[in-house]
């Protein structure tokens, strides 16, 4: 028997030492962890158990019998995160570039189908070459399960990618179809087809890190929704993410201790708005004066700058935010902003996570480039994401909030089951200017001033009805309160709502304008 | 010089239009009106990308081009060419949307160039800064 286990510890050692001692190192001048170590890095001290640890491919083409990849390039299994439990797998490069077979494939599958079986988080690490070309359709079906998975998945348990090296061709859609890409500063790539296939088909000179880096994939692509310097920060990022997070869809997200009193005013809150209503500020400003201890995490915070999307808490309560940026691009709606919105409320509902919107917004965004990149239909995403959502929705108008995007921005009108407005608020069909243009229209070219007229018509209408009262006469704002109140207020107000139930008309899904 | 008067949001701007005879001539500003730098669609397009050196900037190779984000107005630059710049630093107020946009710097660096005039109508992805 001794014999037997001495056996069993050296096959086991031989995968544990992954693509051997040259490679490792190799990975390390890299600047990367291996497999292991981020796995190792990632979860609570000796809390993995590994799954699938002997498993070998069965491939025979192309020389392939010769070739041995201990744990076929791929670590797998599960254990804990700050004691909760998550699945997690992570590619080797050092053993055949992390290459993706049909085995590879096989053991993401199943701990795949472990994690949804358990209700637990997916955490995958990607760092891998591509497909094993030698295994042909086998790694194509390989991709495709593990697909198809993500697709299952989604909604059920909470899906996080992270780029630790290339990701490149049909690996990408993976990370894609997850909910959250983490990439990691200059080591991390993704793109369908790289720079080599542009270079010969379109003939565009670009690098692996201008066309599919980090930087650019969180600032101009969207696909990334965090960055980070190094790996160690990148890991210390997925942690705090899983903190906000339950486990499954028919979990509530963990309640975490807090000494941020719900009853603590702020009085400087009415300050951080400027009095002029076409001075910009920080909306993040308020995010930190409202939410406990001032903490949030914000996703994709260089992507769609106009909006800003976080985590952050409540009473202790994890909760979304959706605030429009009124320091970027006064804060307008737009192409990017509302995918980027639409899919974080999407997450935030499929997983019982409150949302928070703080509304103080320019509008759409007019051009021709937006119309014709197709506003109306992305637009349309922020307003199918909002009234879709059965989560506590909680509104506080802040500063202007017209027409379209008054709507949009998770509007009583949009099933918002509490909106708040500051006294700061101005509620109308749209702004002065263009509103006294319109109703006044014959006033001015009659008078013989016109200019002067016009002036004194926009001054009329933004008294009466540039303000919050018109909105609050009829109920669709529920109280106008003192900016210093809105922590007290949106605590109480989400404690009033975690009985919340809704049940919909039962059908197979409906048809968000994607 | 030519006048023309043009309608931009329905603000109407008085813009004085001078053909040039060659190039280095100091334009001649107008009166009182705003320069308007490449209004598309207004009368001055063609106009403006004579203004020589001096009133605006040119490219400056290997620079940075800060572009806007949206279509508005110019309404003051907070910076000079040649100067110093930290990452976050106001380069510009860009009037867009009824507010007063705060064009930042994305890195530190020194100004190489104002590209548009204060005062210009800008559409989206104008150049407005090149920096280095």
């Amino acid at each position: 028997m001794d014999e037997k286990i001495k056996g069993l510890e050296a096959r086991r050692k031989k995968v544990v030492d992954g693509g051997g001692a040259k490679r490792v190192a190799a990975q390390h001048e890299k600047g990367k962890m291996t497999a292991r170590e981020r796995i190792e890095a990632l979860l609570d001290p000796s809390s993995f158990t590994e799954l699938d640890t002997f498993v070998e491919h069965r491939c025979t083409d192309l020389g392939m019998v010769e070739i041995k990849a201990p744990g076929e390039g791929v670590v797998t299994g599960y254990g804990t995160v700050n004691g909760r439990l998550v699945y997690v797998f992570a590619q080797d490069f050092t053993v055949i570039g992390g290459s993706l077979g049909e085995a590879h494939a096989k053991k993401i599958c199943k701990a795949m189908d472990m994690a949804v079986k358990v209700g637990a988080p997916v955490i995958g690490i990607n760092d891998s070459g591509g497909a094993r070309i030698q295994e042909g359709v086998d790694a194509l079906c390989g991709y495709g399960d593990i697909f198809y998975r993500n697709v299952a998945s989604s909604g059920v348990v909470p899906q996080i990618s992270v780029i630790m090296g290339p990701c490149a061709g049909g690996a990408v859609y993976s990370p894609a179809l997850t909910d959250f890409v983490f990439m990691v500063e200059k080591t991390a790539n993704m793109f369908i087809t790289g720079p080599q296939v542009i270079k010969a088909v379109t003939g565009e000179d670009v690098s692996g890190e201008d066309l599919g880096g980090a930087l650019v994939h969180a600032a101009t692509s969207g696909v990334a929704h965090f960055t980070y310097p190094d790996e160690a920060s990148t890991i210390a990022g997925i942690k705090k993410l899983l903190s906000f997070l339950p486990q499954n869809n028919v979990e509530d997200p963990p309640l975490a201790a807090t000494k941020d009193a719900p009853t603590r005013r702020d009085e400087e809150l009415k300050n951080v708005i400027p009095d002029s209503a076409n001075k910009p500020y920080d909306v993040r400003e308020v995010i930190k004066r409202v939410f406990d201890a001032g903490d949030f995490l914000e996703v994709q915070p260089l992507y769609a700058m106009n909006i800003v999307t976080c985590f952050a808490r409540l009473g202790g309560r994890s909760v979304g935010i959706v605030a429009n940026q009124p320091k970027i691009m006064a804060g307008v709606l737009d192409i990017n902003a509302s995918d980027k919105a639409s899919r974080f409320i999407r997450f935030c509902d499929a997983f019982n996570i409150p949302l928070v919107t703080l509304t103080d917004t320019a509008g759409y965004l007019p051009g021709v480039g937006q119309e014709h990149g197709g506003v109306i239909r992305h637009g349309a995403k922020l307003l199918y994401a909002y009234s879709e959502a059965t989560v506590p929705k909680i509104t506080v108008i802040m500063r202007k909030a017209y027409g379209g995007a008054y709507i949009a921005m998770c509007s009583r009108h949009l099933g918002a089951d509490q909106v708040f407005a500051w006294p700061s608020a101005e509620i109308a069909v749209m702004g002065p200017d263009g509103a006294a243009n319109i109703i006044f229209k014959k006033e001015i070219e009659e008078s013989t001033d016109p200019l002067a007229t016009r002036k004194e018509k926009i001054a009329e209408y933004k008294e009466n009805f540039a303000n919050p009262y018109k909105a609050a006469i009829r109920g669709y704002v529920d109280d106008v309160i003192d900016p210093a109140d809105t922590r007290t207020r949106l605590v109480g107000a989400l404690a009033m709502l975690l009985g919340k139930r809704v049940q919909g008309p039962v059908r197979k899904h409906g048809n968000i304008p994607v | 010089m030519k006048r023309y008067r043009i309608s931009v949001n329905g603000q109407s701007y008085d813009v004085a239009v001078e053909e040039m005879a060659a190039a280095g001539a100091a334009p001649v500003p107008a009166p009182n009106p705003v320069t308007i730098a490449a209004a598309p669609g207004a009368p001055s397009a063609q106009a403006a990308p004579a203004a020589p050196a001096g009133s605006v900037g040119a490219a400056v190779a290997g620079a940075l081009t800060i572009k806007a984000p949206m279509p508005g107005t110019v309404l003051s630059f907070r910076v000079a060419a040649g100067q110093a710049v930290v990452r976050g630093d106001v380069l510009l107020l860009l009037e867009a949307m009824k507010m007063e946009n705060e064009i930042v710097a994305p890195h530190n660096g020194t100004v190489a160039s104002l590209r548009v005039a204060s005062g210009a109508a800008v559409n989206t992805g104008d150049a407005l800064v090149d920096l280095v």
